[in-house]
């Protein structure tokens, strides 16, 4: 069995956001839709600077919540592992929106798609989009992949992740390599070695969702969260400092 | 070093970096999700209090009518509210078996099939009842028999109907406040006592006695229902930091004013206060006094979900804050 699976090494990722214009291009996104994100906390302790980036996008899950949750079965797990959704089913509900722990699907709206430019026509980029990637306002979309890629390239013999043709686009632009494609299932393919010398993580084990998206750095990859205490209280500090006032003060003197 | 002075903040994208309140089903188009379930408990509520009014004759014309507003609310305001937040509304049929099987996994495809079958349980019955209730069958009668079997029928359907949005809530667990099993108790006991005051306002309309027989349980009810959402905030608050965080924003955030006015006073205290009251008198309330705590009690639904479902905060995604 095929499992298609990613690997993100966080130490080369350099934050061009190239994989995200890449997934846009490739996929015609409404203005304010995104599939995959690049997210980065920049901490400041004073004597040490540091920015942490994550490239994040639907992690396949192989126990994946969104399908179990889905009620009209838009949302389907494939035999390779790719979970997709089938815009066709899908009545807008919002379950699977809420019940992603990564939170990595978008409900399309008017309002995050109100055309490039509001007001004025559409430009070359959303007709063509509209012929070859409609996407309906009123559903829910995520990350696939790029299973288009993927069974196009297998239909002409490619092995995607090997094979640019056959490989998600965000994969072949960036420009780091710090994305891997690859089977999972295979012990032998470049993801499968990626994850065992390298330590590969996922995020939130516990949820019990098995993700087919890894990550590998040399801070965090295979062992206990090493971020230091200080950093995780004052992301809370800052969390607190929009969230909720009185209980700042007791919060912070609990960590200190 | 002192946390206080460490700087951090979040650059580039702050999406799911720190926790992010759940806006799908409260904001927006989401009001119609809050809206659909407090008439969910209001409806489900009531028709089961009816229920048990029911097996009483006295109470007959009472049961009746109360039972038709709860198929109402279920009916004419739950289901059309859930269809308008829909992104494809006509496509709703989706979620029904056959053309669906995710009822074996999906509560939302259970609650929409559970809610159904209420709804048809509950039209016979309610026929049944009306016969009883208006003397064209007597309460000894097979009518009456009957009717017995359609209460066990749709009463159970309408427990169903009743907790569905509970599970559905406690299965995501991406927020943390909402994963526990104790949420469709609590969801289920607040309809309960919710359809208690609702009953007691078409007492006053049927002009039959229930008002003693709905305060007494009301009391119950109450109690029960202070002690369950204590317990619930307790647990969650030892649940995770993310939980925790939402229990604070509930007590003491900005959402305060929701549980202390909403759900504290106005959806407890002012009722229980107004039925201890009528204890000790060994007196009724007046109407004014009891319409007074059937609208307290049903701005306390109103609350109730809306803070449950504001304080949905979800768990942040990185590692570096695992803490939560």
């Amino acid at each position: 069995m095929t499992r298609w699976g990613m690997v993100i090494n966080l130490a080369k990722c350099m934050r061009c956001h190239a994989c995200v214009a890449a997934c846009r291009i490739e996929h015609f996104l409404p203005l304010r839709v995104t599939w995959p994100r690049l997210i980065a906390v920049e901490t400041d302790e004073g004597y040490k600077v540091d920015v942490s980036t994550y490239p994040v996008r639907c992690n396949q899950c192989k126990e994946a919540p969104c399908v179990d949750v889905c009620p009209t079965e838009a949302s389907y797990k494939r035999e390779d592992g790719i979970v997709a959704i089938d815009s066709n089913k899908c009545f807008g509900c919002r379950y699977c929106v809420i019940a992603c722990p990564y939170q990595n699907r978008t409900y399309v709206s008017r309002k995050r798609d109100p055309g490039y430019f509001p007001g004025f026509s559409k430009t070359g980029f959303e007709k063509k989009g509209e012929k070859l990637y409609p996407h309906q306002r009123g559903t829910t979309e995520k990350c696939n992949f790029c299973m288009e890629r993927i069974d196009a390239g297998l239909a002409k013999g490619l092995k995607p992740g090997i094979d640019r043709e056959a490989t998600p686009a965000c994969v072949n632009t960036c420009q780091a390599r710090a994305l891997t494609f690859g089977d999972l299932d295979d012990p032998n393919s470049n993801v499968s070695r990626l994850i065992r010398e390298k330590s590969g993580f996922v995020l939130h084990p516990e949820y019990g969702t098995d993700p087919s998206v890894f990550y590998i750095d040399y801070k965090l990859g295979g062992n206990d969260n090493k971020a230091p205490i200080e950093a995780q209280t004052g992301s809370h500090i800052q969390h607190l400092s929009s969230v909720y006032e009185p209980v700042k003060e007791k919060l912070a003197k609990r960590y200190e | 070093m002192n946390i206080r002075t460490a700087r951090q903040w979040m650059v580039t994208h702050e999406w799911m970096v720190k926790p992010m309140a759940q806006a799908e089903w409260i904001q927006g188009k989401g009001v119609l999700v809050w809206l659909a379930e407090v008439f969910s408990a209001l409806g489900t509520g009531l028709y089961l209090v009816s229920v048990f009014f029911a097996l009483k004759e006295d109470f007959a014309i009472t049961a009746f009518w109360a039972g038709i507003f709860g198929w109402i609310m279920i009916a004419v305001f739950k289901l059309p509210l859930h269809l308008a937040y829909l992104g494809k509304p006509w496509r709703f049929w989706r979620a029904f078996p056959p053309f669906s099987n995710a009822w074996r996994t999906s509560w939302f495809s259970r609650g929409v099939v559970f809610t159904m079958i209420y709804l048809g349980f509950a039209a016979v019955q309610l026929i049944l009842q009306g016969l009883v209730a208006y003397g064209r069958a007597a309460f000894d009668s097979g009518v009456m028999d009957a009717n017995y079997a359609f209460m066990v029928l749709a009463g159970i359907f309408c427990v169903m109907t009743s907790i569905y949005c509970g599970f559905a809530m406690s299965y995501c667990k991406s927020v943390p406040f909402w994963n526990t099993g104790l949420l469709p108790i609590v969801f289920l006991l607040m309809g309960i006592a919710d359809g208690l005051a609702l009953i007691m306002g078409v007492g006053l309309v049927t002009g039959e006695d229930v008002i003693a027989t709905a305060e007494s349980a009301t009391r119950i009810m109450l109690i029960i229902n202070a002690l369950l959402i204590v317990a619930y905030l307790v647990n969650a608050n030892y649940q995770s930091i993310t939980a925790e965080l939402s229990v604070k924003e509930l007590i003491v955030g900005h959402l305060a004013w929701v549980f202390w006015l909403g759900i504290v006073i106005l959806g407890i205290i002012v009722p229980f206060a107004i039925s201890v009251a009528s204890y000790f008198t060994g007196k009724e309330a007046t109407a004014g006094l009891l319409v007074f705590a059937i609208v307290c009690h049903t701005i306390g639904a109103f609350s109730l979900k809306y803070g449950v479902l504001k304080v949905g905060i979800y768990r942040p995604l990185l590692p570096r804050t695992q803490a939560y």
